[in-house]
């Protein structure tokens, strides 16, 4: 029988890891490692390699369904699309368009957030998202601010070029594993590795210095390490005066933050902050590395910022190995936002409240009155839902119900929308509660390109055909556009039709021709057909005034939430290394629930005792907003007064609050007051 | 040619168990064991010179093959010797055994082509000049790890 080799792009995190996907009879057999790619070189983590478990569960949704009463009844797809036109179309008839909105997936291709955002916008609504909301939004706002760009600097394998890696709030050994593989090649070459984390992490385990922050004073961390810097005169001079405006003010802003109030204020001692500082400043070439645990805070683009802050005043950016790397979560979170299914971008990074940016896409398009945004966020959308001036949303493989904080709040906005469509290839939480459930396809089913952290755009192939009468989610979105009268925008045969619509209006894709796609993509930047794509940014300025990097002083805030005498510990959230963001795939592939079946928390021994809490005894974890049942795991990874639930289970993100950061509108996902008791 | 392991490098990702359990159907032959609350370490067949599970097995399923300790299915009658003979625990019997067969006969082990973290290798003189260079870099720095 014949073999064929597909190749691949994995569809867990934005590593963007890539192999060969062997097939069979129409069907997915096994795995081959692809030793060619750049960020891989073929290893690849346990969800990897798990992978095609997804494309076989028994849980995949195969036919379209539509609520009756408690249960579901089948639908053909001809009425499944014209009942969800007609009641998209009633709603904006009676309401307007603004009354709808739409979030598009971070795990769909380009070409189909590229479609998504198209919809929503023709429609008339300027309210379409993506859940990079909850991860890197602060990201998108604070670099596009300091840097002209939100994106990671250098490619992945450039960190092996580093003299000194600065990891924080990113435990990468279990969310990114394949950087841990250029780490310790720079560690082999002679680099120092800082990492700070309130958690003693695996990532911990790489590091020469470990600094244990308390959740939420990132800023505290940084600005300490910047005032050390200044004052020991370890800047660089002659890049703060060529390449950054706004340094006096900025330093002027640090001398509040001496070592020992940021000692007092983060609880890492003084010497370790200044021992840090040093050795980032002086190293030849130093990386900053950082992931959710900057930007999950009510202060994430502050975070952000005071990031970017340390990096400019060294001069540690736009050489190898020297770079800002924030690590994203989903495997095109990247893509999406670079196509556009954000709230305040146009494809393209185009301000959606520019009118150039709306007489260019109207006239691409060939509508009219296109909405001028910002939009609601996905996060707003949620709020406007409750308070009624959201009627419907369209949701396209995106889990609110269990990936937003303080799920019981979007649960009960859910249930009060008049219409929730949904297409997704599983039944998530957020597709029971749906009117209209769609089956799509997964990764493997369809064709595209995906654009992974390091602003690789790789090509991913169609290796199987879906289950049952599943269809990509490129040819559901078409299908409903064609039947909301607009045929004629959404007629593409394939995605590369989409992809080349793309190249001629998004200028950083401009040269990213499908033909010039081969098994290890390209990096954007790549303006035209024949540039070879730009892997290391700002190495001749920064896109902004006078070609500068901007500094921007940042004030510590505290976290909008600390313990009380009725909630004495602090919670923070995060990831395991067999399980993937809200785990609506990884919870369904055995291999890995076998090994983390169940929703722990990590306690510090010394607060256990108190509680009567044994390891593995169940417990009850409570916050203002809710409770959940957990399994306690005694640890001392944990400080005391902290503690440790990762968010793959439905039961973490009960327990989060709903406070968000001003700018990004990013929820503070990773501070909160809780209380633990047995359960018994 | 054994997998050699560098502790210091292994990040505890248990991608070598998956990918095991992957290709083998069933059960993983790697299991990574954490020591403390950070450190981690994959177990697995050292494929020793003086293999016990070998000495242990009356039928001759398992035997030494030059560096490998190998096995022959039809040969096991599921006695459990080679389980309780190993010191590792790394010989399994469910109603037959099995144990790592450094995945023969493909020339580099899955575990160390799937090690996100380069910490798995077959390649001997790697893995000591490594560890060598860690402890000159120690010395360097004047005690730090």
């Amino acid at each position: 029988m014949s073999k064929s080799l597909v190749p691949s792009v994995c569809p867990y995190c934005a590593a963007g890891c890539g192999f060969y996907i062997a097939v069979e009879k129409d069907r997915a057999t096994g795995i081959e490692y692809m030793l060619e790619h750049p960020a891989s070189e073929g290893a690849l983590c346990s969800k990897g390699n798990a992978s095609l478990e997804v494309l076989y569960s028994e849980d995949r949704l195969r036919y379209p369904q539509v609520r009756k009463g408690e249960g579901w009844a089948r639908l053909s797809w001809d009425e499944a699309l014209g009942l969800v036109a007609r009641r998209l179309s009633r709603i904006i008839e009676q309401s307007g368009p603004e009354s709808v909105g739409f979030l598009s997936s971070s795990k769909c291709t380009n070409e189909e957030n590229y479609l998504v955002q198209k919809l929503a916008r023709c429609l008339g609504s300027p309210n379409v998202d993506n859940c990079a909301r909850l991860c890197h939004a602060p990201s998108v706002v604070g670099l596009n601010m300091t840097l002209g760009a939100a994106a990671m600097t250098n490619p992945i394998p450039d960190l092996a070029n580093s003299k000194c890696i600065f990891i924080i709030g990113s435990n990468l050994a279990e969310n990114h594993p394949i950087l841990s593989r250029w780490i310790h090649r720079a560690k082999d070459a002679g680099a120092v590795v800082i990492a700070a984390d309130p958690r003693l992490t695996h990532t911990a385990w790489l590091a020469d210095i470990f600094l244990r922050i308390k959740p939420g004073t990132d800023v505290a961390l940084l600005n300490g390490m910047a005032n050390v810097i200044v004052n020991e005169g370890l800047t660089d001079g002659e890049f703060i005066a060529k390449r950054t405006r706004g340094y006096s003010g900025f330093a002027e802003s640090l001398r509040d933050y001496t070592p020992q109030r940021a000692s007092e204020i983060t609880g890492v001692p003084a010497g370790d902050i200044i021992r840090a500082a040093r050795a980032f400043a002086i190293s030849p070439a130093s990386s900053i590395v950082y992931s959710m645990g900057i930007t999950q805070h009510s202060t994430g683009t502050s975070n952000v910022v005071a990031i970017s802050n340390l990096a400019l005043i060294t001069g540690h950016i736009g050489r190898p190995g020297a770079g800002i790397f924030p690590l994203r979560g989903q495997n095109n979170v990247q893509g999406a936002c670079d196509m556009g299914a954000l709230a305040e971008f146009y494809p393209g990074y185009r301000r959606a409240e520019d009118p150039e940016t709306l007489e260019l896409f109207s006239l691409a398009w060939g509508v009219s009155n296109l909405p001028k945004g910002p939009g609601l966020t996905s996060t707003e959308m949620i709020d406007a839902a409750l308070e009624g001036g959201i009627r419907a949303l369209y949701i396209v493989g995106e889990d609110p119900a269990n990936s937003d904080s303080h799920s019981n709040r979007v649960r009960d906005a859910l249930e009060s929308l008049e219409f929730l469509g949904v297409q997704d290839i599983f039944p998530t939480a957020t597709a029971q509660l749906a009117d209209v459930l769609l089956p799509a396809a997964a990764w493997a089913e369809k064709e595209g390109t995906f654009t992974s952290t390091e602003r690789r755009v790789q090509w991913t192939a169609r290796a199987v055909a879906p289950p049952g009468e599943a269809r990509p989610d490129m040819e559901i979105i078409c299908e409903l556009a064609g039947r909301m009268d607009l045929g004629p925008q959404f007629s593409y045969p394939d995605a590369t039709s989409v992809l080349s619509e793309v190249n001629r209006l998004v200028p950083a894709y401009a040269g990213i021709t499908p033909a010039r796609l081969c098994s290890c993509g390209l990096v954007w930047p790549c303006p035209d057909a024949k540039h070879p794509g730009t892997p290391i940014l700002h190495a001749q300025g920064f896109k902004l005034e006078e070609g500068r990097g901007y500094l921007v002083p940042v004030k510590y805030q505290p976290a909008s939430e600390d313990v009380s005498p009725e909630y004495p510990l602090l919670l923070t959230t995060g990831r395991v290394a067999v399980h993937h963001n809200a785990g609506s795939m990884t919870r369904r592939s055995p291999s890995l629930m076998e090994r983390e079946p169940e929703l722990f928390v990590e306690i510090n021994p010394a607060d256990a005792v108190p509680l009567k809490v044994a390891d593995g005894d169940e417990v009850i974890v409570e916050s203002a907003r809710g409770w959940t049942g957990a399994r306690a795991r005694l640890t001392e990874r944990m400080k005391k007064g902290v503690v440790f639930m990762p968010f793959h289970f439905p039961g973490t993100n009960l327990l989060t609050t709903d406070a968000r950061d001003p700018h990004s509108k990013i929820p503070q996902f990773n501070v909160a007051a809780c209380r633990i008791r047995r359960r018994d | 040619m054994p997998v050699y392991v560098d502790i210091s490098r292994c990040i505890g990702c248990r991608s070598c168990e998956v990918a095991c359990q992957r290709v083998h159907g069933g059960g993983s032959h790697v299991n990574v064991h954490y020591a403390g609350d950070h450190a981690a370490v994959p177990v697995f067949c050292h494929h020793c010179q003086e293999a016990t599970c070998v000495k242990a097995c009356y039928t001759s399923a398992l035997y030494k093959d030059g560096e490998r300790t190998a096995f022959v299915i039809d040969k096991c009658t599921g006695c459990g010797l080679c389980r309780l003979a190993c010191p590792f625990g790394v010989v399994w019997t469910d109603k037959l055994a099995h144990k790592c067969d450094l995945c023969s006969p493909n020339e580099t082990p899955t575990c160390v082509l799937t090690c996100p973290a380069n910490a798995l290798s077959t390649d001997y003189e790697a893995a000591s000049r490594r560890a060598r260079e860690r402890a000159a870099m120690m010395a360097i720095r004047g005690g730090r790890r």
